[in-house]
């Protein structure tokens, strides 16, 4: 399990150029979305389909890299690369804590 | 203003590369959260720079690019894929398969605008030498024209100079041009054929220029020794236009040298027979005949035209080419315009 998210607002903001408009659209976006977010992931999982579930590991990877969220991104990448092999039998961790980072990631956002 | 064609499956990427794109100025975002429809836009538009993402359900980025380069006309714009930091294999497959460049995620402001300002400098680049290749080809097609209008002004007045010194006018050298071109029609030789025919014709006679005053201009018969003299304007038309670079000219050569040709062998100089005789010597021979008959001259009454028709069918496979004589007939009524457009007393003298 990837240590606690911090949100680093300045990195993140550095990364868009300073511009807090599209900063408060993409935090906007990201709560608006990360509902979606888990349940695509888990129903990728539930329907054993690995190349979905690859595509939904590697847009949380995105989602997450968003944030500089470097370790949430790196559990994602980890759970892409072994459905991208169909490695899927012993993600449900995986995608269970990959659930609960977003959420995480969320709540962090909504507060800051 | 420049359209960015934008394809991610996450709205999250494409309204922050939305946001990007209008952050560069003069850009006109396009935005697709589907490939499919994304090519489907493209069939019927053209954008100026794409964005695409690798890993989207249905159509990755890759099929994509592939799928859009061989679209006609889209070969060379330019292209910009999104992938993730760990995906350096994709990147190289996406190089050769027509990405002109990346963009890592998470995206940075700064690395996009660079990039997409690179390329949209390249599209621009592209559009002016478009544009300034469309602009030279427009000029050397004016001025190709300018010159071949040229040649034919030129071409006109050498053959007038050597009629100038015979009877024959101006107006003889159109009528007869466009008979033969009537001909050339009736035969179903090409349109560019048929130009052709009606540029040479002209020159038919343009070897008279060789020919003495007093056998030139002659008003009774000729002897037999004059003839002689007078048979070789063919000959001197020929060496006067033969080894020209101009493919008028030549044609023109062609036409000189054979216009006194008969069909059955008994013309000048060569005496060749048949389709021996260029098929330009052939057509001139019906147009010229006809036109010297219906013309008046100082040392004789013009023909009517049944007398002329009726000279042009008896000379059907002995003088001229039977085919010729049938061409120039079905095209009577246009005949007749033309005798009624280039009136002897009309034409202007130069």
């Amino acid at each position: 399990m990837a240590k606690a998210f911090v949100l680093d607002r300045d990195s993140i903001l550095e990364r868009l150029g300073g511009d807090e408009e599209i900063y408060s659209m993409m935090v906007d976006m990201y709560l608006q979305d990360v509902d979606n977010n888990c349940t695509a992931i888990a129903s990728a999982f539930a329907s054993g389909d690995s190349m979905t579930l690859q595509r939904e590991a590697h847009t949380i990877k995105g989602l997450l890299a968003t944030f500089s969220d470097e370790a949430g991104a790196a559990d994602a990448m980890l759970v892409e690369k072994q459905a991208k092999n169909g490695e899927i039998d012993g993600l449900a961790d995986g995608v269970a804590g990959l659930q609960q980072r977003l959420r995480e990631v969320a709540a962090v956002l909504s507060a800051g | 203003m420049h359209n960015v064609l934008i394809i991610d499956d996450s709205d999250i990427n494409l309204t922050l590369i939305k946001a990007l794109v209008l952050k560069l100025g003069d850009c006109s975002p396009i935005l697709f959260d589907k490939p499919i429809s994304a090519l489907e836009w493209c069939r019927s538009n053209v954008p100026d720079l794409v964005i695409v993402d690798y890993m989207m359900p249905d159509m990755d980025g890759l099929k994509f690019i592939a799928a859009f380069r061989a679209l006609h006309g889209r070969n060379e714009i330019p292209v910009l894929m999104i992938t993730a930091n760990d995906q350096k294999d994709i990147r190289y497959d996406a190089l050769l398969g027509g990405a002109n460049d990346f963009l890592t995620k998470p995206i940075d402001r700064i690395e996009f605008s660079a990039r997409a300002r690179n390329m949209l400098s390249l599209r621009t680049g592209q559009k002016f030498l478009a544009d300034r290749a469309e602009h030279l080809s427009a000029l050397v097609e004016e001025r190709t024209a300018e010159i071949r209008e040229r040649e034919k002004e030129l071409i006109f007045r050498i053959s007038r100079a050597a009629e100038f010194r015979d009877p024959e006018t101006g107006a003889h050298i159109q009528r007869m041009a466009h008979y033969s071109q009537i001909i050339a029609q009736g035969l179903d030789l090409s349109p560019t054929m048929q130009k052709l025919v009606l540029e040479a014709a002209p020159m038919h006679d343009v070897g008279k220029i060789g020919i003495p005053d007093y056998i030139l201009l002659k008003p009774g018969k000729l002897t037999p020794e004059e003839f002689e003299v007078m048979k070789n304007h063919s000959k001197i038309g020929h060496e006067l236009l033969k080894d020209s670079r101009s493919e008028i000219m030549q044609a023109g050569a062609e036409v000189a040298i054979s216009h006194h040709e008969k069909f059955d062998g008994s013309g000048y100089p060569l005496g060749l027979k048949g389709n021996q005789i260029p098929l330009l010597g052939r057509i001139v021979a019906v147009a010229d005949v006809f036109d010297a008959l219906t013309s008046e001259r100082p040392y004789k009454r013009a023909w009517s035209l049944d007398d002329a028709c009726k000279f042009l069918e008896d000379g059907r496979g002995k003088h001229f080419d039977p085919l010729c004589i049938e061409a120039f007939l079905a095209g009577w009524e246009q005949v007749l315009e033309i005798r009624q457009r280039f009136r002897d007393e009309e034409v202007p003298q130069i």
